[in-house]
């Protein structure tokens, strides 16, 4: 079991491009992505269509993968986009993967 | 009178009644909703039901007889916004992102409105050129082109930094965007395939058209009530420039038909899509290259004021200025 960094990203659908390129650039090596749907400070975010949809991203990368990413999250992404993100502690196996 | 007419038609066709009826059930906050990926299924059948019929209308009309008012959609999607933004930063006192945003979402075109004005010709009996769809294809990028160099041209460097490739997924989205995969692969096929190939997938692309599309527009009567509250947030100009723009893009591209050589129902095809702004492709490309513009703007105007203003009003209104314009 090795100590890494799961990074979560709820964002608008339409941040979701970019965010995969800002990803690989960071050098992450696999992410998963799925629909949500919920409130923010704004009021709810209506998912009816794609177009308007949440997307939370996930990734897990080495800790200062970690903070490289949240860092250049704040500076280019936040002032864009509607999105918030948090890193959590994870134990995983297999880290030959990361 | 003539226009009483064509408006009385059109309201209560089944598609535009099951709009209204979305919009209620929005609005009185019923808990009817589609699946998302009904939403996508049904946006795939009708581009390609549409793009299809179009290509094997192109093919038969040539080349020589298409090009010229294409080129005149071509070049309307991309004088829209020069005016627009104008009116916009002047007259409603915007910010200059806003009004390039704004000015780039009535430029280009909302597919939903063309289809279903032709939904409309073939229920009043009025003829037209059903290789207009290639209109729709070509008018949806250039006005987002304009817009973004509108914005990027008069913004002050904001101090953010470019973000990754973005400039290569405007363009990559301009081109192969799944709408213009769909339509332009459909015309393409359709074209191909011709007359013959018509007759086979008829029965599920033409037949059963006008029950999904009835079906869509309830889902976006639901789409658009939802954004209704919006409209307090977007002052009272905006309202007003999304019922007028209409009205005078629709006259300009009717007028445009007629010049050249379009029939009444291509003329008032051409006129729809000029009144009709994008709530797909633009906010998309426009949340990329102009992060500055504030979206709930643009994005109410388009789909909670213009899009319901077209389906209901601005489609029998084109027809009425087509059939002025063309009474010798």
């Amino acid at each position: 079991m090795i100590a890494l960094k799961l990074v979560t990203i709820i964002c608008e659908a339409h941040a979701r491009k970019p965010l995969t390129e800002l990803l690989r650039d960071v050098g992450a090596r696999g992410w998963t992505a799925f629909a949500v749907e919920g409130n923010g400070d704004k009021g709810p975010r209506l998912a009816d269509i794609p177009e308007t949809a949440n997307v939370q991203l996930q990734v897990i990368v080495r800790p200062e993968v970690a903070i490289t990413l949240l860092e250049r999250l704040e500076r280019e992404y936040f002032p864009r986009y509607g999105m918030i993100a948090y890193a959590s502690d994870v134990q995983v196996i297999r880290s030959g993967k990361f | 009178m003539e226009l009483f007419d064509a408006v009385r038609a059109n309201l209560l066709s089944p598609a535009v009644l099951f709009f209204a009826l979305g919009v209620l059930a929005a609005v009185v906050k019923s808990d009817l909703r589609f699946p998302e990926q009904l939403y996508a299924g049904l946006t795939i059948y009708l581009l390609v039901a549409i793009g299809f019929k179009g290509g094997v209308a192109f093919a038969d009309a040539g080349f020589a007889e298409v090009w010229l008012p294409a080129a005149a959609a071509i070049a309307l999607g991309a004088l829209i916004p020069l005016w627009s933004y104008p009116i916009l930063r002047f007259w409603g006192r915007m910010s200059v992102v806003d009004s390039a945003a704004i000015a780039a979402h009535y430029g280009s075109v909302s597919a939903v409105t063309f289809i279903a004005a032709t939904n409309y010709l073939t229920a009043v009996g009025q003829p037209f050129e059903s290789y207009a769809s290639a209109f729709l294809a070509v008018m949806e990028s250039p006005a987002i082109l304009v817009g973004v160099l509108l914005g990027k041209r008069a913004v002050p460097k904001s101090g953010l930094p470019a973000l990754t490739g973005s400039s290569r997924q405007v363009l990559h989205e301009a081109l192969f965007g799944r709408s213009v995969v769909l339509l332009v692969g459909a015309l393409v096929v359709g074209g191909l395939s011709g007359a013959g190939g018509m007759a086979k997938v008829e029965a599920f692309f033409v037949t059963p058209f006008q029950g999904v599309l009835a079906l869509f527009l309830l889902e976006m009567g639901l789409v658009a009530g939802r954004r209704l509250g919006e409209l307090r947030k977007v002052g009272v100009f905006l309202l007003g420039f999304g019922v007028l723009m209409p009205l005078v893009h629709g006259f300009i591209g009717v007028v445009l038909g007629h010049w050249t050589g379009l029939s009444l129902g291509g003329a008032t095809l051409l006129g729809v899509l000029a009144a009709s702004a994008s709530y797909i492709a633009a906010p998309a490309a426009i949340r990329l290259s102009l992060p500055e513009a504030n979206p709930t703007l643009s994005l109410t105007a388009a789909l909670a004021i213009t899009f319901p203003f077209n389906l209901t009003l601005g489609i029998p209104y084109c027809l009425a200025v087509a059939r002025w314009l063309y009474t010798p």
